[in-house]
């Protein structure tokens, strides 16, 4: 269990102001935020790099907060791997067991069984200039894991990689978490990353955490405009909330999961909402009449923007597109369930 | 009518850029080519030459040995940690090198001649005054900024968080420094002691000052040129001049080798 307890750093250019967090015992726990939010920064103090200004930092039980970096047991591996360039493969890997001057066949062994788990084990007599980006982050993760830390803190690992190369890779964290139990915590901007390896995510913003809780709640409940505009909750409106459980957004009458009184923003994911051309069933949903203004093709998906009193996006698939027949001018209906309209108190800094 | 003026302004440029290295070259090969082969050999043999042979290189390598082993502590805090009076610290320890070593060796003359500072140094045993030990005091003086800069950029050069890592796998400050740092630091660190050494074998203003020009003394191979020429010994002069050249020209090239490559991490 790694406890964050109201940490603040100042380093002039990126700061952390009062970051509470607690990740438990091989959970996978996700930081998502914007450049420049402090991700870095806070990873940086959990491993002992900055002592911070005030708070502590609590690892299974044991107060770190003015442990030196060396005696923590955290591993740490950056975006851009930092694999000692001086070093083979197998020296960086075995770097850490060096430091703490362990007998060298023990050194050997433990270097193959962690490259082994990694897929390195032809490349421990290379040195890293001669290494692929997805081969070096390979051999970063293991230089960490060697060392069986108590946690795992990985900065962006999978952003300077090629598409391909992060999936495998992704992949990888994912039967690698699964294999060693480590608790990992990762910072990453992709979504994809989030879905495929979060336990629980937190979402940070200036220095600060504005959100935290499952992959789902921060992407379908969030609790900020902060937070439903950073997840790309494209419907995003200001009205005026009822205990009952319907907002009032202008003169639309929209009926959510969960009510509360006074100003509210309302927030709603474009792929929750379903299009067609002629009008369905009521069954409890919140039906909509607009026209198709626009026609958006990106990838995979097709974006489609009605105005129904309110500009709505709508994201369909590509087979969903066709089936639907729409284009620009067309009369259409929107529907969704109350329960992908949500509710929370408008402004940036979350309810917490 | 426009790509003709871009040719003719790269025509300009470059036969300028020739020019002077034509000129360069001339000036250079007057003094090699000056005195014939033989009379060169015989020069080179000679006891006086022999000697500032061996002094130069023995004061040289003695001075940048101390200069390596100042401007790595200083250019390494300069280059990661930040404290008061830092920016001071930056220039201050550059104006050796903006100084006229004329200057800087009566600074030193002075420091070590008449200031009780000196006098206490000189009664426990360290003369220098008009010492070979002057000679290295002088060289170690005048060409500590050119190690501390080199090595100064060498380590800005290498990304903090490589130590960053050293330390969550175990390694102190010091360990981090030692194990990583340096290692990747080695070119840079060797370009600067070579730039700083091959600047040290031909210190000549500052040595001249606090070190005197006494034949077979104090006479490294600069002040060896200066003393032969001023007394009409040409040839001898030359000979120190040829071996001056041929030092130089060799360090500009390990330099150039070995310095460019400490931007590759």
């Amino acid at each position: 269990m790694l406890i964050i307890d109201s940490v603040s750093k100042d380093l002039g250019e990126f700061r952390l102001k009062n970051v509470s967090l607690s990740v438990g015992d091989s959970e996978y726990f996700i930081i998502l935020g914007p450049t420049g939010a402090g991700k870095t920064i806070l990873l940086e103090t959990i491993a002992g790099i900055y002592g911070p200004d005030s708070g502590r930092i609590i690892l299974n039980d044991r107060d770190i907060t003015d442990v030196p970096a060396k005696d923590r047991n955290i591993g740490m591996v950056y975006q851009d791997y930092m694999l000692f360039p001086h070093l083979t493969v197998e020296e960086n890997i075995g770097f850490g067991l060096k430091s703490r001057r362990a007998d060298p066949d023990f050194i050997h062994g433990k270097v193959q069984e962690s490259a082994e788990l990694l897929n390195i084990s032809h490349l421990l007599h290379r040195h890293p200039g001669t290494l692929s980006g997805g081969e070096q982050q390979r051999t970063a993760i293991a230089r960490a894991l060697v060392m069986e830390p108590d946690a795992l803190l990985l900065d962006e690992p999978l952003s300077a990689l090629d598409v391909k190369t992060r999936e495998s890779l992704r992949g990888e964290l994912a039967r690698i978490h699964e294999a060693t139990g480590t608790t990992i915590i990762h910072i990453t901007h992709n979504f994809e990353e989030v879905f495929d390896l979060a336990d629980r995510v937190a979402v940070m913003q200036q220095g600060s955490v504005i959100q935290v809780g499952t992959p789902d709640e921060i992407f379908r409940k969030p609790n900020s405009d902060f937070v439903a505009d950073f997840v790309g909750m494209e419907n995003l409106f200001s009205g005026e909330g009822s205990p009952g459980g319907i907002v009032t957004v202008e003169h639309l009458q929209i009926e959510v999961e969960n009510g509360m009184p006074g100003p509210v923003s309302l927030a709603i994911r474009p792929e929750d909402i379903h299009l067609s051309k002629t009008a369905p069933p009521r069954n409890g949903k919140n039906i909509l009449s607009g026209c198709v203004r626009t026609v958006r093709q990106t990838g995979g998906i097709v974006r489609i923007g009605v105005d129904a009193g309110l500009p709505f996006q709508v994201s369909l698939t590509r087979q969903g597109f066709e089936e639907a027949g729409v284009g620009p001018g067309d009369l259409v209906y929107l529907s969704f369930w109350p329960s992908v309209a949500h509710a929370y108190p408008p402004g940036d800094s979350g309810g917490t | 009518m426009k790509r003709r003026n871009a040719s003719r302004f790269k025509a300009a440029t470059v036969v300028v850029s020739l020019l002077i290295a034509a000129f360069i070259v001339l000036v250079l090969l007057g003094v090699v080519t000056h005195s014939p082969l033989d009379v060169f050999i015989e020069c080179l043999l000679s006891e006086e030459i022999q000697f500032a042979i061996r002094l130069s290189i023995l004061t040289s390598v003695i001075s940048t040995l101390f200069c390596i082993l100042v401007a790595v502590p200083v250019a390494y805090a300069l280059a990661r940690y930040t404290f008061p009076g830092k920016f001071l610290m930056n220039m201050v320890m550059d104006i050796p090198m903006a100084l006229p070593p004329l200057v800087a060796g009566v600074g030193l003359l002075l420091f070590f001649g008449v200031s009780p500072m000196g006098k206490s140094l000189a009664a426990m045993g360290l003369t220098f005054v008009f010492t070979p030990l002057g000679i290295i005091m002088a060289q170690f003086f005048v060409n500590l900024p050119y190690m501390l800069r080199v090595a100064r950029s060498t380590f800005q050069n290498v990304n903090p968080r490589y130590e960053n890592v050293a330390k969550t796998l175990g390694c102190t400050d010091a360990q981090a420094f030692w194990r990583v740092t340096l290692p990747m630091s080695w070119n840079g660190l060797l370009a600067g002691a070579v730039i700083t050494w091959s600047k040290g074998i031909g210190e000549f203003g500052a040595a001249l000052m606090l070190a005197g020009a006494t034949r077979m003394k104090t006479e490294t191979l600069p002040l060896s040129l200066f003393l032969n020429m001023s007394t009409g010994k040409l040839e001898v002069g030359i000979s120190a001049a040829t071996i001056l050249i041929l030092i130089s020209i060799v360090s500009l090239y390990v330099f150039e080798r070995y310095g460019g490559s400490t931007h590759a991490y």
